[in-house]
């Protein structure tokens, strides 16, 4: 399906359903599609399975029924590095290995262009090296590069999380509550320039956010899932206009 | 509470009638005992210090062993321990991974150094052998648990950038363990020294040969010399890994 018959969605869920166990599901006939260079922010109380439906879409679990497309092709019929070239996931704790430095970090956004010899004995083309310094700096915290993330602010481990999903080139980056631990002006800050990496990177992004404001700031539309299902979709200032429903736990 | 209660005594009681059972109540042999104990500690002063040249070399030689036989079991426990890392692989091949090592770790050193003078002849070759051996199958199931349980969100952020499993061994799975493979491989060597240093009783080099033969001879007074090199040693290869420790983990770079 394309929008316009031009521009394709960046991802698409057809009806789907997921249950960890028997059918206990989850997330129950759910239908969204993501505009391609839109920002896309999925609100809900805790529980509901955001973060269960930002995997689905993220291709990282299989959904029972119905099918996730990534620009028009199922993820389930593409191999990791191929998925992995198409969409970048970041999970809510970032994933990040704590006792490398940042740059190691970022580079391994780069594992799935380089073969397992050269990753083996941890040396990376140059130029992928200059790229990830370049993601740190946009993010930046260049100067920190050498440092191990154990020892990095919570503010800082986001920017580091960020610039591996950079390094990745994905086109799609799917996000669970981002900076949701961050007060609010830092928060702020870092999806300032997550918005300019994604415009000059030409990347759709998709994250779940539990607060109005930066869901706001961030958001050029907004998604609730209620009870399973998407209630609702918000574009722009209306979500506080006409909203009656509480996205706080 | 009640049935806590309940096996508490049950447990007391086992114990009392094992003790029992062991000759832990017969007086007048304890009693012996602690006599016995008085004459042997008058045999063993002074330390005969003119041996010290014959036993700094049996030292070494145990020193070497125990360093070399931890190094190359630490080596193979590698492939053993990942292989046996259920996140990763099949259950049937991290099974059988975890099998063997479970069937290497089963026979005692001691009993592994017997087979490698087999093997490989009387001498220290054997008893390196016999380390390594036991150190595999204890490192291999040690480190097959830790990697197990590397936190599950930072294998999928990593594996959805298009990493192999080899690579998520490399850059995910050993660096989050660092710590505790450090800690787990000088725990290994402080062991192996100590248990290397009866080696020699079944002819696998070493101290071992040493101390059994004064044993055998009553001849106390070298043995005391013996005994407090020993624990020199093992003192030293503690202040070497308190060192270790405080100055590699939590800021172990893996790479």
């Amino acid at each position: 399906m394309t929008h316009n018959g031009s521009a394709p969605y960046a991802l698409q869920a057809d009806r789907i359903w997921f249950a960890y166990r028997n059918h206990n599901w989850v997330l129950r006939d759910i239908s969204l599609s993501i505009p391609a260079g839109k920002h896309t922010v999925i609100m809900g109380p805790s529980g509901t399975g955001k973060t269960t439906l930002l995997r689905v879409l993220a291709g990282i679990l299989r959904s029972n029924e119905g099918r996730v497309s990534v620009f028009g092709q199922p993820t389930q019929e593409l191999d990791r590095r191929h998925l992995s070239s198409l969409i970048g996931y970041i999970p809510q704790q970032l994933g990040l290995v704590r006792n490398l430095s940042a740059l190691d970090n970022v580079l391994m956004g780069a594992l799935g262009r380089i073969g397992d010899g050269q990753a083996l004995l941890g040396l990376f083309p140059r130029d992928e090296i200059e790229k990830a310094q370049a993601a740190l700096d946009m993010m930046g915290i260049a100067h920190k590069s050498s440092e191990q993330v154990f020892h990095m602010s919570g503010g800082e481990r986001q920017r580091v999380a960020i610039a591996r999903t950079l390094l990745q080139h994905p086109r799609v980056v799917v996000a669970d509550e981002f900076a949701s631990d961050l007060d609010l002006a830092l928060a702020s800050e870092i999806l300032a320039r997550i918005r300019r990496a994604a415009e000059k990177e030409n990347i759709t992004f998709i994250m779940s956010m539990h607060r109005f404001g930066l869901a706001r700031q961030f958001g050029d539309e907004v998604l609730a899932l209620q009870n399973a299902e998407i209630v609702r979709g918000f574009i722009g200032n209306e979500i506080l206009e006409t909203e009656q429903f509480d996205p706080t736990p | 509470m009640k049935s806590t209660l309940l096996l508490l005594i049950a447990t007391a009681l086992f114990l009392l009638a094992v003790l029992g059972h062991l000759g832990f109540f017969d007086w007048e042999r304890l009693a012996r005992g602690f006599r016995n104990l008085g004459i042997l500690g008058r045999d063993l002063i002074p330390p005969d210090i003119g041996i010290l040249p014959t036993a700094a070399a049996a030292l070494w030689e145990t020193v070497e062993m125990s360093f070399a036989g931890t190094l190359l079991g630490f080596l193979a426990s590698f492939p053993l321990s990942i292989l046996g890392t259920r996140r990763l692989f099949s259950p049937w091949l991290s099974g059988f991974a975890r099998f063997v090592a479970a069937g290497i770790r089963t026979i005692p050193v001691l009993l592994w150094a017997i087979v490698f003078v087999i093997l490989v002849g009387l001498g220290p070759l054997a008893g390196t052998f016999g380390i390594a051996a036991y150190t595999v199958g204890y490192l291999a199931k040690i480190y097959a648990d830790l990697f197990e349980g590397t936190d599950p969100e930072i294998l999928e952020a990593v594996k959805s950038t298009g990493a192999s499993k080899l690579q998520l061994v490399r850059f995910v799975i050993i660096p989050e363990a660092a710590n505790a493979i450090l800690a787990q491989v000088l725990f290994m060597l402080e062991y192996n020294i100590r248990a290397s240093s009866i080696l020699g009783f079944v002819g696998a080099g070493g101290l071992g040969f040493v101390i059994q033969i004064y044993l055998q001879s009553l001849d106390y007074r070298r043995l005391a010399t013996v005994l407090l090199l020993v624990l020199v040693v093992v003192l030293a290869m503690d202040g070497l890994s308190a060192w270790l420790r405080k100055h590699f983990l939590l800021s172990t770079q893996a790479s």
